[in-house]
């Protein structure tokens, strides 16, 4: 039996592939896979899959090589805004290519970035298609930010220049504003950015109570890896997070998943800091628009009471003048002496009066009459006036001014005249 | 709500002294209670104040923080 070594059947196999001209050069679309950078080769898997995206059709290793690189890679950076990477379709201009030792390969010589953009934004709007259907896109967006955003939670790489300058920023505001920041370092570039993001943000809602907002911030410098925040899972996290979430990751043209679901989008970490600044200022300008109206309140009481105060000061005593002139009048200060002229002469005449009616009742008396001579006989305790009231042998009794007798009728006397 | 003002959110702050303002815009508190009220509004607008804004020495010893982190 005849045989040949493998050598020379991959020889064999290297003369077909390199001869045939419909293997060079060919447009081909596949999802790029396990890729790396090593010696400034950029080597890859590119795959085919169903559209239910599991099953793999095809498959076959892919290489940039060093000298084409550089210009593929900054034009696609330029164009779709992230780094050649895996798990992203591209459409490549390659040639098969076969060796002996190595087997087949595609050397990619070109890659339209306008196919792996347009690949992106349509799985940005399914992300975003997604999370409206769920309910969740606005819940972030459409949350109403406290009076102040002082108490921040930092979401960025310790050392990056952008968190330098937001820090910077916020700390030396002219205004002297108060801040307080807590970093919670991330990776914010690469595959590894969802995930850290993410957890993160799991370490600040476990004290949310102690934040007003949450700022994801990433240093600007060159065209920077952007596609790593269209991921699902993080625009759900930060959609659904309970505080404001400002993103300033460092980009000007384009806008990912992350933007459209944060509190606020700005372009640069400075520009999140200048943000929180121009909030708190507002809420510093409110504070003076109450004092000044609780001044003027309080201010325009007090002089409503001073007012009020004066008027009565400077009504008083007319007031009083004509309450009391009102009753003197009815009491009269010239009635009263009047009276009292009146009265004294009442009691000297009425004096008077009783002196000589003493004089008159003394004069009168029986007493005085008795004194001169006369004297009283009385019958049964009566006075007798009439000498025929009485009969021969009637008891008598005469009174006299420092006595009594008793007497007996032993006679009469009555003259004819006085008989009847 | 908790009347020592330290424990006062500052929303809360807030919502007491829009409360004293509307107060006095209803033009009808007596002279005792203006008292009441302006003192308690000027010891919340001074907390509100003081959380807003930080002294000198507090701002001096943030930066020395951050240039120390910084420095690490």
């Amino acid at each position: 039996m005849e045989a040949v070594r493998l050598s020379a059947l991959n020889a064999r196999i290297g003369r077909l592939v390199n001869a045939d001209s419909s293997l060079r050069e060919v447009w081909v679309t596949a999802e790029t896979s396990d890729l790396r950078v090593s010696g400034g080769h950029c080597y890859m898997e590119l795959v085919d899959k169903d559209d239910d995206g599991h099953t793999v059709r095809a498959r076959a290793r892919a290489v940039i090589w060093a000298s084409a690189l550089p210009r593929v890679e900054a034009r696609f950076l330029a164009v779709t805004g992230t780094r050649l990477r895996s798990d992203i379709k591209i459409m490549a201009r390659v040639t098969v290519s076969y060796h002996a030792v190595y087997g087949l390969s595609l050397v990619i010589s070109d890659i339209n970035p306008e196919y792996t953009a347009g690949d992106l934004v349509r799985r940005r709007n399914e992300i975003i298609a997604r999370l409206r259907a769920e309910g969740v896109f606005d819940l972030n967006r459409t949350l109403e930010p406290g009076p102040v955003l002082n108490r921040v939670a930092v979401v960025s790489a310790a050392g990056a220049a952008g968190y330098g300058d937001f820090i910077r920023h916020l700390y030396s505001n002219p205004r002297r504003l108060r801040f307080s920041t807590e970093l919670f370092p991330a990776v914010l570039q690469g595959e590894r950015t969802a995930s850290s993001v993410i957890a993160a943000l799991e370490r600040i809602m476990e004290r949310v109570d102690e934040f007003d907002c949450v700022v994801i911030i990433r240093g600007g410098g060159a065209v920077a890896d952007l596609a790593s925040f269209d991921d699902y899972d993080l625009a759900a996290n930060v959609a659904q997070f309970p505080l404001p979430v400002i993103v300033g990751i460092g980009h000007e043209r384009d806008v990912t998943v992350l933007d459209y679901v944060a509190h606020t989008r700005v372009k640069t970490p400075t520009a999140a800091a200048a943000m929180l600044v121009a909030h708190q200022e507002a809420a510093l300008d409110a504070l003076r628009g109450t004092a000044a109206e609780i001044k003027t309140l309080a201010g325009s009481y007090i002089n409503g009471q001073r007012q009020q105060l004066a008027y009565i000061l400077g009504a008083l005593p007319a007031m009083l003048r004509a309450v009391t002139d009102a009753h003197r009048r009815r009491l009269g200060t010239e009635t009263a002496s009047a009276i009292s002229t009146a009265a004294s002469a009442q009691m000297r005449m009425q004096t008077q009066r009783l002196d000589s009616l003493a004089m008159l009742v003394d004069a009168l008396s029986p007493q005085a009459t008795m004194r001169r001579g006369f004297a009283i006989a009385r019958s049964r305790g009566r006075a007798l006036t009439s000498a025929a009231t009485l009969s021969t042998g009637d008891a008598i009794e005469i009174t006299l001014a420092d006595g009594a007798i008793d007497a007996t009728v032993t006679g009469l006397h009555i003259p004819e005249k006085n008989k009847n | 709500m908790p009347d020592s003002i330290e424990e006062l959110s500052y929303s809360q702050a807030l919502a007491e002294l829009e409360q004293i303002v509307a107060t006095l815009r209803g033009n009808n508190c007596d002279i005792d209670r203006l008292t009441a009220l302006t003192r308690r509004a000027s010891e919340l607008l001074l907390e509100c104040r003081r959380r807003l804004t930080a002294t000198e020495g507090e701002l001096e010893q943030i930066l020395a923080g951050l240039e120390a982190a910084a420095g690490e």
